[in-house]
């Protein structure tokens, strides 16, 4: 018999992950090597979103903004300057930041349906200014032939460089939401007032937060354009912004992997079945139902919930509104 | 610039906003009455357009087809409005936020492949019937007929939602469980079929504002991703669940539009949201909302 106890400790399946992470490249083709890549830069991208919605309960429906602004900025230092890619990424890691300050500015004072639309309003600001500013984005013909380093030329290359760094990444998130700071999120999620009373300025925690989420999602985009080679003002859409919301929800928001797991979910489902239907839509839409109406609390919040020992709560999904 | 050239875009402002109008009236409805925000309200809006071009096909008849395919695209839609009600929205009437916003969007995912399985990925036309087909003379502008009959249409709307709810049993029924749901149940009133109606009407007002579309410009995939958003930035300067808001609303948007677009073309669309954004801070609820679910 296997020993089933190593399922229910995280450590053992985060070996695994890494373990499959590190060596499936090697014995699938060169297709699901990008499948795979993509996989980590939606993943990364989903769990910084989850930053905002897992953890401080406000759910965003604008941040493919930041994640088309790390973009952005990294294909036109690319392609306008030369600019090595390392610059490239801090530029666009600062450049998503400095947006998500002015827009989280005003978004943090809102909470539920008004800060989703808020955060919605400002990611479509964003959009129609890529969209419409042909002499410097190239408005809707995106911007084509993004060079990634010679080093990172190869599929293969560019995949475990984005390992790395979204490991990196992962790592951060990880330490910042088990910090007292991730703590002081949780107790705004669950209760602003007592937060409040306790004297803690949540607006200002709030657009930490926003601004550290924007970043990521910076970094998620910067990651993105030399990966695709092309980019366009969709990236930036709101619809693109539904992305992030799809993963964390099929995952799991309440845990840090949820929207990682989701990632995998929705990255893999999506290359599998578009390879032989253009309706994908149909089917993640049919997923997505069958997910809100039956599985509240995503695969990980199931999964969690049937594995833990009796006595540990998953902690119940609290009213985001 | 003239007082004439002025005027004419004054004029497609408010058609523009007409249109937009159409659009949210049932939107705010929705959100007004169950507390939902609806992300596939344009995408049964396109679906609407859809229907109208295909008994417009079935009429075949250039002088009252339209005249006959938009009520029946609006009644279709109510019928879908009624089927989605039952099998989907009323199980998330007690969900969060969030996932109330993601069955819908599910929705708009869903909608559009059946629209291209149903339509195909073509554009449609649907002819303007020869009666509004022409151009009136208005203080030395041109303008056309058809955006007279969509204004007129457009008001008749208004008109006959605000009867609807303040006028008939039935709008005090909707306007009390608004209030109080369990209260209403308890009086022996069955909430749920309440609820069922006001869905249903929202996307017969869906269809009815599709239908009106199909005449003005090709019916084209995806349309509905583009006004969805305009919709949200009606509802939200009007106020969330405000009928007179969303009048005004899509008004404001639809002149903002009109006029910036003579001036800084290319920013047209990015100051409507600067505006919606400006509302939300300001006045989160909007102009003639009042302060909701925060």
């Amino acid at each position: 018999m296997i020993n089933l106890g190593i399922l229910r400790s995280s450590v053992g399946w985060l070996v695994l992950a890494l373990a499959i992470s590190i060596v499936l490249p090697l014995v699938v083709g060169v297709f699901w090597v990008h499948v795979l890549t993509e996989i980590l830069i939606m993943g990364l991208f989903a769990t910084s979103f989850n930053l905002l919605f897992g953890y401080m309960g406000q759910l965003s429906f604008g941040q493919a903004a930041y994640y088309g602004v790390g973009a952005y900025t990294t294909a036109l230092m690319i392609t306008k300057a030369s600019i090595p890619l390392p610059l490239c990424m801090v530029a666009s890691v600062l450049m998503a930041g400095l947006w998500a300050l002015i827009f989280g500015y005003f978004c943090v004072r809102l909470t539920g349906i008004y800060f989703a639309i808020l955060t919605m309003a400002f990611g479509q600001l964003v959009f129609y200014i890529i969209f419409q500013w042909y002499s410097f984005t190239g408005g809707d013909n995106g911007i084509q032939g993004i060079p990634a380093p010679l080093l990172l030329q190869d599929a293969y290359a560019y995949y475990y460089f984005t390992l790395a760094l979204v490991i990196a990444a992962l790592i951060v998130m990880r330490f910042i939401t088990n910090s007292p700071f991730g703590y002081t999120m949780r107790a705004i999620r669950d209760n602003s007032d007592r937060t409040r009373f306790i004297g803690i300025n949540i607006r200002r925690y709030m657009l930490i937060n926003f601004v550290i989420a924007g970043m990521f999602a910076g970094l998620a985009g910067s990651l993105w354009a030399p990966f695709n080679r092309s980019i366009a003002p969709d990236l930036a859409n709101w619809a693109h912004s539904g992305i992030p919301v799809f993963m964390a929800v099929i995952g799991g928001p309440l845990g840090f992997f949820g929207p990682l797991v989701g990632s995998v979910v929705y990255t893999f489902l999506s290359a599998f079945v578009t390879g032989f239907t253009e309706y994908w839509p149909i089917v993640i839409g049919i997923i997505i139902i069958f997910i809100v109406l039956f599985l509240p609390g995503g695969i990980l919040g199931t999964f969690q919930q049937k594995t833990m020992p009796v006595g540990t709560n998953y902690p119940e999904k609290k009213e985001t509104s | 610039m003239t007082e004439s050239q002025l005027f004419s875009q004054f004029l497609s402002g408010v058609s523009r906003g007409m249109i937009l109008f159409f659009i949210s009236s049932g939107l705010t409805l929705i959100f007004g009455v169950m507390n939902i925000l609806n992300f596939a309200h344009a995408s049964f809006w396109l679906v609407g357009a859809y229907f109208t071009w295909t008994f417009w096909k079935i009429f075949y008849s250039p002088t009252f087809g339209l005249w006959l395919s938009i009520p029946l695209a609006a009644l279709t839609m109510a019928g879908i409005g009624w089927i989605i009600e039952v099998l989907l929205i009323r199980r998330v009437y007690n969900r969060t936020l969030s996932e109330q916003l993601l069955l819908t969007y599910a929705l708009v995912l869903i909608i559009g492949d059946v629209i291209k399985l149903t339509w195909g990925v073509e554009d449609r036309i649907v002819a303007r019937p020869p009666m509004v087909d022409g151009f009136v003379n208005l203080f030395g502008a041109p303008f056309p007929t058809y955006y007279i009959f969509v204004i007129t249409l457009g008001g008749f709307v208004a008109w006959g939602l605000w009867w609807l709810l303040h006028k008939t049993k039935f709008g005090r029924t909707v306007r009390a469980s608004v209030f109080s749901r369990e209260m209403v149940g308890a009086l022996g009133i069955p909430v749920h079929r309440i609820y069922t109606g006001v869905f249903a009407l929202s996307l017969f007002t869906a269809g009815l504002a599709g239908g009106v579309q199909a005449p003005i410009s090709s019916i084209t995939l995806g349309m509905d991703m583009s006004i969805i958003v305009e919709c949200f930035a009606v509802v939200v300067i009007g106020g969330f669940g405000s009928l007179t808001g969303a009048l005004v609303g899509s008004l404001i948007v639809g002149l903002v539009y009109a006029f910036a677009i003579l001036v800084i073309p290319k920013m047209a669309l990015v100051l409507i949201f600067v505006v919606t954004a400006i509302v939300l801070i300001v006045r989160p609820w909007g102009l003639f909302g009042t302060p909701m679910r925060a």
